[in-house]
């Protein structure tokens, strides 16, 4: 459905060059498990720029690419990173205990928060945010399973506004550019 | 790469291997480009076993992507990897459908006469499963590759 709410950048705001979300709207409340033990909720991140990925620790291609990139932004922002949060919310809570997010996510960027929580309270994040996850029984593969995911990055502004969902492939330039349009500078 | 080709050589002889021993050799229609592997942390330091700290037992993979060029009239196909870096090893395609991606266990790359495959994120990797080691920019990771009709081929991926 949220799929439908997409312009192209041109149409919404000439400014940014991945997929903006107009008119912005209230992003809803993630309140998580952050892999330090932590209670996580986004509401709290007001002035920051949060961007959210949905994944999980076994995936070694989309998941670790998207973070990879996000970590490769923060380089590119320079001071103005700090005002970055990024946050890696597991779509595999069965598999993915809070070490195993803790080890993951901090091989891209010391930053950066794993998320995780009960199979319910991670089924209501998913679908406030659109994210389609579905574990896959795969024949022909050693994994005992596999989960197909949506693979956007959703980027919430510093007044708590969901402002873009970045389709995977979207350029690192391009990314770098918009987030940087939502840190103000 | 010589050196690598050569201990290859040996091996499969010494070995006594069912495989054969890189039959090409210099005139390989086979030429591997770009080889490198995304960082990823082994999930379980120092714990061979699987046990310790990590719950949920499984180690942690990694991916490994390179461009396959086949000068060659003929069609051909890698068939299977292995590396000392991982427990295993399995050809995988991630597929995007409707914005959901999906990644999917291949029995072959095939690769046409005259044509390449170039393996990317969001598309063709080769797949480690089980790090026995993080990988860290810096690293190297050695990947022996089968292919159907062209022997075996060693890559050196560079991790980043």
């Amino acid at each position: 459905m949220l799929l439908v709410c997409i312009a192209p950048a041109w149409a919404a705001s000439p400014k940014f060059r991945s997929g903006v979300l107009d008119p912005p709207r209230p992003a809803p409340d993630i309140v998580l498990r952050a892999h330090d033990g932590t209670d996580f909720r986004l509401s709290r991140y007001r002035g920051d720029v949060v961007a959210i990925a949905f994944g999980y620790t076994f995936c070694p291609d989309v998941c670790p690419t998207t973070l990879a990139e996000l970590a490769q932004v923060r380089a590119r922002l320079g001071p103005v990173a700090k005002r970055l949060r990024v946050v890696f919310v597991t779509v595999d809570p069965e598999r993915d205990s809070p070490e195993r997010l803790r080890v993951y996510t901090q091989a891209f960027d010391r930053t950066f928060i794993g998320l995780t929580g009960s199979p319910e309270q991670l089924a209501a994040v998913q679908k406030s945010y659109g994210v389609v996850a579905k574990k896959q029984a795969v024949p022909g593969t050693a994994a005992a399973y596999l989960v197909d995911h949506s693979a956007f990055v959703y980027v919430v502004d510093a007044e708590g506004r969901l402002r873009l969902m970045v389709p995977f492939g979207t350029s690192m330039v391009d990314m770098t550019h918009d987030i940087s349009l939502l840190l103000g500078r | 790469m010589r050196m690598i080709m050569l201990i290859g050589l040996i091996l499969g002889i010494v070995g006594g291997s069912a495989q054969p021993a890189m039959p090409q050799g210099a005139k390989s229609a086979i030429s591997l480009e770009n080889a490198w592997a995304r960082r990823a942390p082994a999930m379980a330091p120092g714990a061979p076993g699987g046990h310790g700290a990590m719950a949920g037992g499984d180690g942690g993979n990694g991916a490994v992507y390179v461009t396959i060029v086949n000068r060659g009239t003929s069609a051909d196909a890698l068939v299977s990897a292995t590396t000392d870096a991982a427990k295993t090893v399995e050809l995988h395609e991630t597929v995007q459908e409707g914005g959901v991606m999906k990644m999917r266990p291949l029995r072959r790359f095939e690769v046409p006469g005259g044509g390449r495959l170039e393996m990317k994120p969001g598309g063709h990797h080769i797949m480690l499963m089980g790090l026995t080691r993080d990988l860290k920019p810096g690293d190297t990771v050695s990947v022996t590759l089968t292919f159907d009709q062209g022997g075996r081929m060693t890559l050196a991926a560079p991790v980043r």
